[in-house]
């Protein structure tokens, strides 16, 4: 049907799902690509091929295409040799392959001054602060804000002050930090903690008071204690909406890391990325970004991809590796383990069609 | 005390002979001038319950049935623990109702299955509540729950591949493999189409035949009224009253053929003129417009 897409809602199939997928990535890298390699798109300098006469052009040198044109008009008028030269782009928008170059060469490519961290141990740094910023902030975050969420008393008596926190910036705690932590990772990961933690209360608090009350009933009804209700009710109740949630705070926590990382004595990729930029190193640059881009995308699609497969009561739930590699690692560490499972019935293998019978 | 009579003193002997019978077994549940006011701030209080008394005896069915607003799932909900009553009292096996507990089953209309619990988890969740069943006991005594509602093919299913009627037949299930003295159940088949409730009536008296439990069922349904109980309490809206206390004389066992045998439509005419009266029933003359084009006239 003609226009089908148009329809609030409307469903997609896998295939134009996967296309559109690809598209959104497409779209931008050709409008990168356009403004490279077309000399008529944008190109505002030129690159020097031959000086020529001129006194100061010199090969190789990018110079805005006014003033080329000026030093030719010139030597025009004195009879000179005019210079030569391509238009090009400006020293900061290097070309879709030199960033593709940079990404491959980066990892083999020595840092220049030996002291200096290679591409990858920069970022292994970022991800360890993040690591640890986030595992703390979750370790008290996650239980505070199902309590809050659970307990209205709870929530009363700790939400207002969380809400008027979190809109202190974490970067301001930053001079802080330093004072009371030192200059190496700890104030680092304090600002990842100080970014993620006091939104991460609000939104499991949140997410938590979405639990149905009817399950609560229900559970009472069945004799459930007060603590019973929580641990068996409200937790696995909202789990897997959580663990949503986390998704979406981890993205958050990356984007405290340049300005964690800038704290102390700075480190990690965005000490990586200044460096190069000092160097003038700018596809270097570019590529650095981009595989921070690449990691967040790759973790929150593994993470997807293992949320459907660990909660397997939700209608979007699938098998696949994560199963098949428990399944292995069971069969590896002995046959007792799955014995015990198997006899409790096949949790995630009840087949839809039975049930329409 | 008007409303604990029986309302039909000109039963047939077998009948009059059959309730005899069942008011002499032990009272399960006893309530007493129940009363039940909703206080909400800035608004009057309203009276939802007013001094409600009667007794349900072991292994009677009784429905409660009522129009809307007469507060008969508050009713459900009291003797749940799930609300507080502001007055009377309420006993079962003759000790007080505080609070919630597992000694009163409930199974309510909306579906409560833990949606992250297999079926059999579902069952197994009273007995591991109490813990008072080692692990692999409470499996084994939830598979026979289940085997009991007929669901076993779907021990390792999960609440969202089910039907809405085996939802519910795992609810009820659920509830009885606690082994509660009484069953409370607030419209559980509301939800459901026409048929698959018919299934689910007669679902409920084979469980029922087949297990010692007390059960209360809330209904607005007149024939699922006549069709389940052995005794119907009838209520009055607002203030929520205790009408009468109808004896069905709908012999057992009881099947679908039994809607159309005299006694059921008398049963049935009965509670129909006590919960809606004729008068009230001719719904008002709408007003007189002409919306269709000449000539499509259906009447």
């Amino acid at each position: 049907m003609r226009g089908a897409w148009s329809r609030p809602l409307a469903g997609l199939s896998p295939r134009a799902g996967a296309g559109l997928w690809a598209a959104s990535f497409l779209a931008p890298l050709l409008i990168w690509c356009a403004v490279s390699y077309l000399p008529f798109v944008w190109h505002p300098m030129v690159r020097v091929t031959d000086p020529g006469d001129s006194t100061w052009l010199t090969p190789n040198l990018l110079v805005e295409k006014a003033a080329f044109n000026a030093e030719n008009a010139e030597a025009a008028a004195q009879h000179a040799r005019p210079a030569v030269g391509v238009p090009s782009n400006p020293v900061f928008l290097p070309a879709p392959h030199e960033v593709v170059r940079a990404l491959v060469t980066g990892f083999t490519t020595p840092p220049a001054r030996p002291e200096e961290p290679w591409l990858h141990e920069s970022l292994w740094h970022s991800i360890k602060v993040i690591f640890w910023g986030f595992l703390v902030s979750s370790l008290i975050g996650v239980p505070l804000g199902i309590l809050c969420g659970a307990l209205p008393a709870m929530g009363r008596a700790t939400e207002p002050f969380i809400e008027f926190f979190r809109y202190l910036p974490a970067p301001a705690f930053g001079a802080l930090a330093v004072a009371v932590l030192g200059i190496e990772d700890a104030p680092k990961v304090a600002i990842i903690f100080i970014g993620t933690f006091f939104q991460q209360v609000l939104v499991i608090a949140n997410t938590t008071r979405r639990v149905d009350p009817a399950l609560l009933e229900a559970a009472e009804t069945l004799g459930a204690s007060r603590r019973v209700l929580i641990t068996r009710v409200v937790v696995p109740g909202v789990i897997s909406d959580i663990y949503t949630d986390m998704r979406v705070l981890l993205g958050w926590a990356w984007t405290y890391l340049i300005v964690a990382e800038l704290i102390g004595v700075s480190s990690g990729i965005t000490y990586f990325i200044n460096q190069q930029a000092k160097y003038r190193a700018y596809e270097r640059v570019f590529a650095s970004i981009f595989l921070i881009g690449l990691i967040g995308l790759v973790t929150d699609l593994v993470l997807a991809s293992l949320g459907r497969q660990l909660f397997p009561w939700l209608r979007t739930a699938r098998q696949g590796w994560f199963s098949s590699m428990v399944a292995r690692m069971r069969g590896r560490a002995g046959t007792s383990a799955a014995e015990a499972a198997g006899g409790e019935g096949d949790v995630t293998a009840a087949p839809e069609e039975v049930a329409r019978a | 005390m008007i409303a604990g009579e029986p309302s039909h003193l000109d039963q047939a002997p077998e009948v009059r002979a059959r309730f005899t019978k069942l008011k002499q077994r032990p009272v399960i549940l006893d309530v007493r001038d129940l009363g039940k006011t909703f206080t909400a701030p800035g608004r009057p209080p309203t009276l939802a319950l007013d001094r409600i008394s009667f007794q349900l005896h072991r292994r009677e069915l009784a429905c409660v049935i009522g129009p809307s607003g007469c507060g008969k799932s508050t009713l459900a909900r009291l003797v749940a623990g799930l609300e507080e009553p502001s007055g009377g009292e309420m006993l079962l096996d003759g000790k007080p109702i505080h609070g919630p507990g597992a000694d009163r089953g409930m199974v309510f209309q909306s579906y409560t299955l833990f949606p992250w619990l297999t079926v059999l988890k579902n069952v197994m969740f009273g007995l591991e509540v109490s813990g008072t069943s080692s692990s692999s006991e409470a499996i084994g005594e939830a598979k026979l729950w289940l085997e009991l509602v007929g669901l076993s093919k779907f021990a390792s299913a999960y609440p969202h591949q089910l039907s809405g009627g085996m939802k519910q037949r795992v609810a009820i299930a659920r509830a009885l493999a606690n082994r509660p003295r009484i069953l409370l159940m607030d419209e559980p088949f509301g939800a459901l189409d026409a048929q698959t409730r018919c299934q689910m009536q007669s679902y409920l008296l084979q469980i029922w035949k087949q297990v010692d439990i007390t059960i209360m069922f809330i209904t607005h349904d007149l024939d699922e009224a006549v069709y389940l109980a052995d005794r119907i309490l009838i209520l009055d809206a607002h203030p929520g009253r205790l009408r009468e206390v109808m004896e069905v004389a709908v012999p057992r066992p009881r099947g679908p053929d039994q809607f159309l045998e005299p006694t059921f439509i008398a049963a049935r005419r009965h509670l129909e003129d006590l919960i809606h009266p004729r008068s009230a029933q001719a719904a008002d003359k709408l007003p007189l417009f002409h919306m269709a084009a000449a000539g499509d006239d259906i009447e």
